[in-house]
């Protein structure tokens, strides 16, 4: 047995709109939260290292992804790098045109392996390019909440 | 594999851009009944167990897994819920019945894409909320950041990409079930709106509403089910690291990887010499040459190149995505891959109409969970 009738009408077609309000609590962790703390109080990186496969964890975490050891080196990373890869992007969370379309980049740290994704500025989407030098923008020192919008930006060095 | 596991029946429902006269529920039913009539079966008498896939925010409800057994006979039956992508789900179905302890198993996923209306949203919420959700950019960023790096990395060009998109889009006129087919030319997808640059609008797929289900069967059970059952040879699943600042962006490491486990599974040691055609996710049009790479299928950074000489076009030497694909069926949300398990079960029947391959005997089918994941799955298919 299969479906015996069809709505045939468009106007038959009921549906009804609701939403699902979702709030949630999001633990920085204790990795992150030595991270942000940094950013907060003193305007600098701190990443974990894995001695053994010497991979330098930015942003850190407690672990290392190939050897599954504990991470509990760390240390200071410049703030400073050059543009992995980058894009302009034209639409908002709404699907909507932006009005000024923005630059997102994935910026790799000198002193790291890994690094940030964020925002590009101080510069015109035509003028980036693969392995621009670039620098992170930090927030005025009572601006920032320690989060990762305490970083504005990074720009051209 | 320790026991022989054979696609007996398929059915579908869909694939339109919107379908505001069923249910989610009822495109599933729709489909079941479809795959049932198909392999000979009787869910409420013959079906041993019950997989289906989906997502609780795609679904618009909270633990989705309560809302599928009805639809699908599946009442007081073994019931298995994945939140992962289709091919995924296939691979549970096929597990299950190699433990032994079941000899029909049904696959299940779907989309009602139409009724999602905060979409990005959904995937923003897929970015880690610490450190990438509070920069509340348009998850298609992330397809164009890895655009970007793999069009540096191998040389690819954006012509070659839009390539994809003129073929897959023309290869869906020839589908019934392709709710996207359109001709459009090389220049029509470099000259469309820029969603993320150097990502286009047309190179991103649309949505389609839609249901697939498969019905599965171990070997003796299949050869009596069906004349024609369609062999899985082996399946592989595999995750890259969760970290945008860890992944490698011009390369798709989950692909090569689950490609491996697949080809491995199947005793397929010269994946392009063995297998006759795939059908590989193209959720935004790079992502089918990245994949085609990654699969071992070509050598990294000659996809392109391989395209726009039409190598593999409908009638080229390796025909990719004859059904048109995400690009051409619309993208059928957590059932995509399932999509392409079902043109590459059509084809090896020779049920493709006017798309059919001549002398199709294996195929492969990849999926992949879309931005922002590193999750893939392969499944070898044959006569």
């Amino acid at each position: 047995m299969s479906l015996l009738h069809r709505i045939e009408h468009p106007d038959d077609a009921l549906n009804w709109h609701g939403d699902m309000p979702t709030e949630g609590r999001y633990t920085a962790g204790i990795a992150g939260e030595r991270f942000f703390r940094e950013i907060k109080e003193k305007g600098q990186f701190l990443a974990t290292v894995c001695l053994d496969c010497d991979i330098t964890y930015m942003p850190p975490r407690l672990y290392c992804e190939e050897c599954f050891s504990h991470l509990d080196e760390w240390v200071e990373v410049g703030s400073w790098g050059h543009v992995h890869t980058f894009t302009v992007v034209h639409r908002d969370l709404d699907n909507e045109p932006l009005s000024e379309p923005r630059i997102l980049a994935f910026v790799t740290l000198d002193d790291a392996d890994g690094g940030l994704v964020h925002y590009l500025d101080e510069i015109e989407p035509e003028d980036v390019y693969l392995g621009m030098r670039v620098e992170a923008v930090f927030r005025a020192e009572d601006e920032r909440q320690g989060s990762i919008s305490d970083i504005e930006y990074f720009r051209p060095v | 594999m320790i026991r022989d596991v054979a696609i007996v029946g398929a059915g579908w429902s869909g694939f339109r851009s919107i379908t505001p006269e069923l249910s989610h529920k009822e495109l599933m039913y729709d489909a079941a009944v479809r795959a049932y009539e198909d392999a000979g079966v009787d869910p409420r008498r013959d079906i041993d167990t019950f997989v289906t896939v989906g997502e609780d925010y795609h679904e618009g409800i909270s633990i989705f897994d309560e809302y599928v057994p009805d639809q699908l006979g599946a009442v007081q039956r073994p019931v298995q819920s994945i939140a992962g992508e289709g091919i995924q789900g296939l691979a549970a179905a096929v597990m299950q019945i190699l433990t032994g302890r079941f000899d029909i198993a049904v696959v299940e996923g779907h989309s009602k894409a139409s009724n999602i209306l905060t979409l990005p949203y959904i995937l923003a919420f897929a970015m880690d909320p610490v450190f990438n959700r509070p920069l509340g950019v348009h998850p298609y960023a992330i397809a164009g950041m890895e655009m970007l790096r793999y069009l540096a990395e191998t040389a690819t060009t954006p012509e070659e990409c839009a390539a994809v998109v003129a073929k897959n889009r023309s290869n869906a006129l020839f589908n019934p079930l392709a709710g996207h087919g359109a001709s459009i030319s090389i220049d029509d997808v470099l000259t469309a709106e820029p969603i993320a640059e150097p990502l286009s609008r047309l190179e991103c797929a649309g949505h389609s509403d839609g249901s697939v289900v498969f019905v599965l069967a171990a070997g003796e059970t299949a050869r009596v089910l069906s004349d024609h059952p369609i062999w899985i040879r082996g399946v592989g699943w595999a995750n890259d690291t969760f970290w945008l600042e860890s992944r490698p962006w011009g390369d798709a490491r989950y692909a090569r990887a689950a490609g491996e486990m697949a080809f491995r599974t199947a005793g397929i040691k010269s994946p392009a010499k063995e297998i006759d055609f795939a059908e590989i996710d193209d959720t935004f049009a790079y992502k089918e040459l990245q994949h085609l790479e990654a699969l071992g299928f070509c050598s990294r950074g000659s996809a392109g190149e391989w395209t726009l000489e039409g190598g593999t076009a409908l009638g080229g030497e390796f025909p990719v995505n004859p059904s048109g694909g995400a690009l051409g069926e619309g993208h059928l949300l957590d059932a995509t891959g399932l999509a392409r398990v079902l043109e590459v079960v059509l084809q090896l029947r020779g049920q493709a109409g006017q798309r059919q391959i001549d002398a199709a005997e294996v195929g492969l089918a990849f999926g992949w969970r879309g931005v922002p994941t590193t999750a893939g799955a392969a499944v070898v298919l044959s006569n």
